[in-house]
């Protein structure tokens, strides 16, 4: 299912988007899987590392090198870490607030992680119980909905900061006039 | 909610929030996510360096402290909390707000304001009253005149005996034409607070008068704290600022509490007495903001800024560190 | 909503209220930059204090502050400030002018006491600046003041024949604010351009490097969280009196409203960030299938319920 997309800036994007999508849908092939070094214990394999046979090959989906997306499947966790477009210094600002905040509310996002991949900005770990409650396609739309507007949001907020600078500076200069 | 507290900081307050400690207060039974949210706004957007949120009941314990009845500064004690739209009535033990016990009364000073108008519209005093200016005649008589009596025949008595001596005069100006008109005040004065005692001269729907309501509530109370909130019953509020309102609470709980006492002595064949039972209610002039003065009280104390989350605290643990109370007086 | 006044509202309604009202009251508050005020009747109702502490008052005397607060305050100024503060004016509520005009500039005057009080070099400089313009050389004319009205925060001022230079220090103690502070001063900076305040005074801005004008002043820091703002005032901005005095109550609040409007925009962030947070919630929720609950009983035939 491919969902309608908002804005034609997401025109540019959209390769990208769908390559992350089919990748993220392929990944997601998980099943309930018992940690093979400890007993009763079942963690999900991409965090835990614990045994090489049951991680599969991370891959990087590269938009410029600014852009990237890394989705680390295992058998039983797909951990899927994104980088944010960030043009300058104010973008980076914004963009760290923003993903702060989204992290102190982990626990509403049930597939959010709480700290991000070394190098990327945000990441997710889904694991076999999420796709058992949740509908997989579902969680693949969450995610590439958040990479679309997350972008713009970004960028909306710069241009708002910029828009309210401008008209601060000039009320406080217009006085001297 | 920030474009209020920007506001208020910066334009009326005046200060850089980066160079205070906050402290906020909150109704009790607040949920803990409200309390995030707020630390996280005071934290991260106003960059301050510290914050406590206390709770209102408490706040207003420790405004009692400033009454000279008070000898002992103790966070333990009921809070009666009346303002214009309703009525709390709050156990707190220790500084902490015993939940389960709380009662709210849906009589406050909108309902007294209310129930002063009907009584002088039916003595026909508010015919020469123009009646935009009804409510804010009716707020003023209740503000200025009114009183706590301690019986109510007996008042209506004295009152018909005479009348020149207790009726009194109220005058006042159109406030847009300027004409002048005074109405007469009478039963009104002990009758208007009385709704608080016999809520079924107001209304029909609550009939369970104030010092039954404080009663049950320190009964629901964990036993071993109960000695302590009879003993310390501290009003706060503006509804509560009637003269010889703390008396007549006083008694009449006092009259609940020993009837009990003898019922169960007596149940018991009479074999055991009770060493009975203190009840004080602490009246003092800070009533009306009690809340905001124990506040002030409070933040003034030496050890208020060890009581307060910092900011290192906070990036260390996040917005849930608001959930962890922290009280006055208390190892932390 | 987007300016600041230069009076404290607090002073102004307590004022108003106690001289028509005397009552006993003894109130702390704050304002920018530090100042703390105390509001007290020390011996009889009606004689009310109004006492600052400001934290540069030994620089501000200085350079004249306490003949400028003699000639706002005349004889309600104390000679000795209450121990702690520095300034303290005396208020007999039996004395003071009836309701009125003159009442209300009166009340006025000393809610400007804080923006009085640290006009002090800002006056004296442009002061000098007309001085020189005018050919004569007053002594110290172009002597750099130095005013420290917070702990690491600066203004310097200095006077020549043509402008007179103000330049502000201040330190954004977190990342974001830096940033923030940055984009909002390069506004500044820019915004000359507009034909409608081209009039303004010039506004340079430099983060780190401290502007040439200073670099002789001791005891600059030297790090990555602080900016140096020159504003540049030219003489229509001071020649007249009236106008000299709102460029002074003007540029004094110039850090107290930069950080305003960071913290103004920081909290806008916040809710645009909630509102698209709570966005992301739903869509998320979406995803949630709805778990099928059977009741689930014991053998006795009563309900399991999970906690």
């Amino acid at each position: 299912m491919v969902r309608p997309y908002l804005d034609c800036n997401s025109h540019a994007l959209r390769p990208y988007l769908a390559a992350v999508r089919s990748t993220l849908t392929a990944a997601l092939t998980l099943e309930n899987f018992a940690s093979q070094v400890v007993e009763r214990h079942n963690k999900p394999e991409v965090e835990a590392q614990s045994s090489r046979e049951v991680l599969l090959n991370p891959l990087v989906i590269s938009r410029n090198e600014n852009e990237r997306v890394l989705i680390e499947p295992s058998v039983n966790s797909v951990r899927l870490s994104i980088k944010i477009k960030q043009a300058d210094e104010i973008e980076r600002a914004l963009c760290a607030k923003f993903m702060r905040f989204m992290m102190v509310r982990a626990e509403n996002f049930i597939v959010l992680r709480r700290k991000p991949v070394p190098g990327y900005d945000i990441s997710f770990l889904i694991t076999n119980s999420h796709t058992e409650t949740m509908l997989k396609h579902k969680i693949v739309d969450f995610i590439i909905q958040f990479m679309e507007d997350v972008d713009r949001e970004i960028s909306e907020m710069k241009l708002s900061l910029n828009a309210r600078a401008r008209v601060v500076a000039e009320t406080y200069l217009t006085v001297f006039g | 909610m920030e474009r209020y507290w920007e506001q208020s900081i910066f334009k009326y307050l005046r200060a850089e929030p980066e160079d205070h400690y906050f402290l906020l207060t909150e109704p009790p039974l607040n949920p803990p996510e409200n309390r995030e949210s707020t630390a996280e706004i005071f934290f991260e957007s106003f960059n301050i360096p510290g914050l406590y949120i206390a709770v209102q009941a408490v706040l207003a314990l420790a405004a009692s402290w400033t009454s000279g009845k008070v000898t002992e500064r103790t966070l333990t004690g009921t809070v009666i909390d009346s303002g214009d739209g309703v009525t709390h009535v709050i156990p707190v033990a220790e500084g902490y707000v015993i939940g389960s016990a709380i009662k709210h009364i849906p009589i406050a000073g909108r309902d007294i304001t209310q129930f002063v108008l009907n009584l002088l519209r039916e003595r026909g005093e508010m015919v020469n009253v123009p009646p935009e200016d009804h409510l804010r005649v009716a707020g003023k008589v209740k503000e200025n005149y009114s009183y706590v009596c301690q019986d109510i025949v007996k008042e209506f008595r004295k009152y018909d005996v005479e009348p020149y001596k207790y009726f009194q005069r109220f005058e006042a100006e159109h406030s847009v034409t300027g004409r002048q008109y005074g109405i007469d005040v009478g039963y009104e004065r002990f009758l208007a607070p009385e709704i608080f005692f016999n809520p079924e001269i107001y209304q029909s729907d609550f009939l369970t008068p104030l010092p039954e309501v404080v009663d049950e509530v320190i009964r629901q109370s964990p036993i071993d704290v109960r000695r302590g909130l009879y003993n310390n019953i501290v009003l706060s509020g503006g509804s509560t600022m009637f003269d010889h309102f703390g008396q007549r609470l006083k008694r009449d709980i006092k009259q609940i509490v020993d009837r009990r006492i003898q019922a169960s002595e007596t149940a018991s064949g009479s074999a055991m007495r009770s060493s009975g039972l203190d009840v004080n209610v602490i009246s003092h002039k800070r009533q009306r903001y009690a809340v905001w003065f124990g506040g002030s009280l409070l933040a003034s104390l030496p050890d208020f800024y060890g009581a307060c989350h910092t900011k290192a605290a906070y990036e260390e643990v996040g917005p849930s560190i608001c959930r962890r109370y922290q009280i006055f007086g208390s190892a932390t | 909503m987007i300016l600041l006044e230069s009076h404290n509202t607090i002073i102004q309604t307590v004022l108003a209220e106690k001289f028509s009202k005397p009552s006993s009251l003894d109130e702390h508050f704050v304002d920018y930059d530090g100042v703390r005020f105390r509001l007290s009747t020390p011996e009889r109702k009606t004689l009310l204090r109004l006492s600052m502490n400001i934290r540069c008052w030994d620089q501000l005397a200085q350079y004249g502050a306490q003949q400028i607060l003699e000639r706002e305050y005349g004889t309600y100024l104390l000679p000795e400030a209450e121990p702690e503060y520095s300034v303290t004016l005396e208020f007999d509520t039996e004395k003071v002018p009836a309701e009125g005009a003159a009442r209300d500039a009166l009340i006025k005057s000393a809610a400007l006491l804080k923006r009085i009080a640290l006009g002090a070099p800002f006056e004296l400089a442009f002061k000098n600046a007309l001085a020189l313009e005018s050919g004569g050389s007053p002594p110290n004319a172009t002597e750099l003041m130095q005013i420290h009205y917070r702990d690491e925060e600066a203004i310097f001022v200095q006077a020549a024949s043509d402008r007179v230079t103000v330049v502000f220090s201040t330190v954004f103690r977190e990342e974001a604010d830096r940033i923030f502070g940055k984009v909002f001063l390069q506004e500044f900076v820019d915004a000359r351009r507009q034909p409608s305040i081209q009039t303004a005074p010039q506004v340079l801005f430099t983060a780190k490097e401290p502007p040439l004008e200073i670099r002789s002043a001791a005891g600059l820091k030297n790090s990555d969280d602080i900016g140096y703002v020159t504003f540049v005032i030219f003489p229509r901005h001071y020649n007249k009196p009236d106008v000299q005095n709102s460029t002074i109550s003007h540029i004094q609040l110039f850090r107290s409203y930069l950080h305003y409007h960071i913290k103004c925009s920081k909290a806008y962030m916040r809710s645009r960030m909630r509102h698209r947070v709570a966005e992301f919630q739903k869509v998320l929720n979406r995803a949630k299938t709805e778990v099928a609950t059977t009741e689930r009983k014991t053998a006795s035939g009563r309900t399991l319920v999970t906690r």
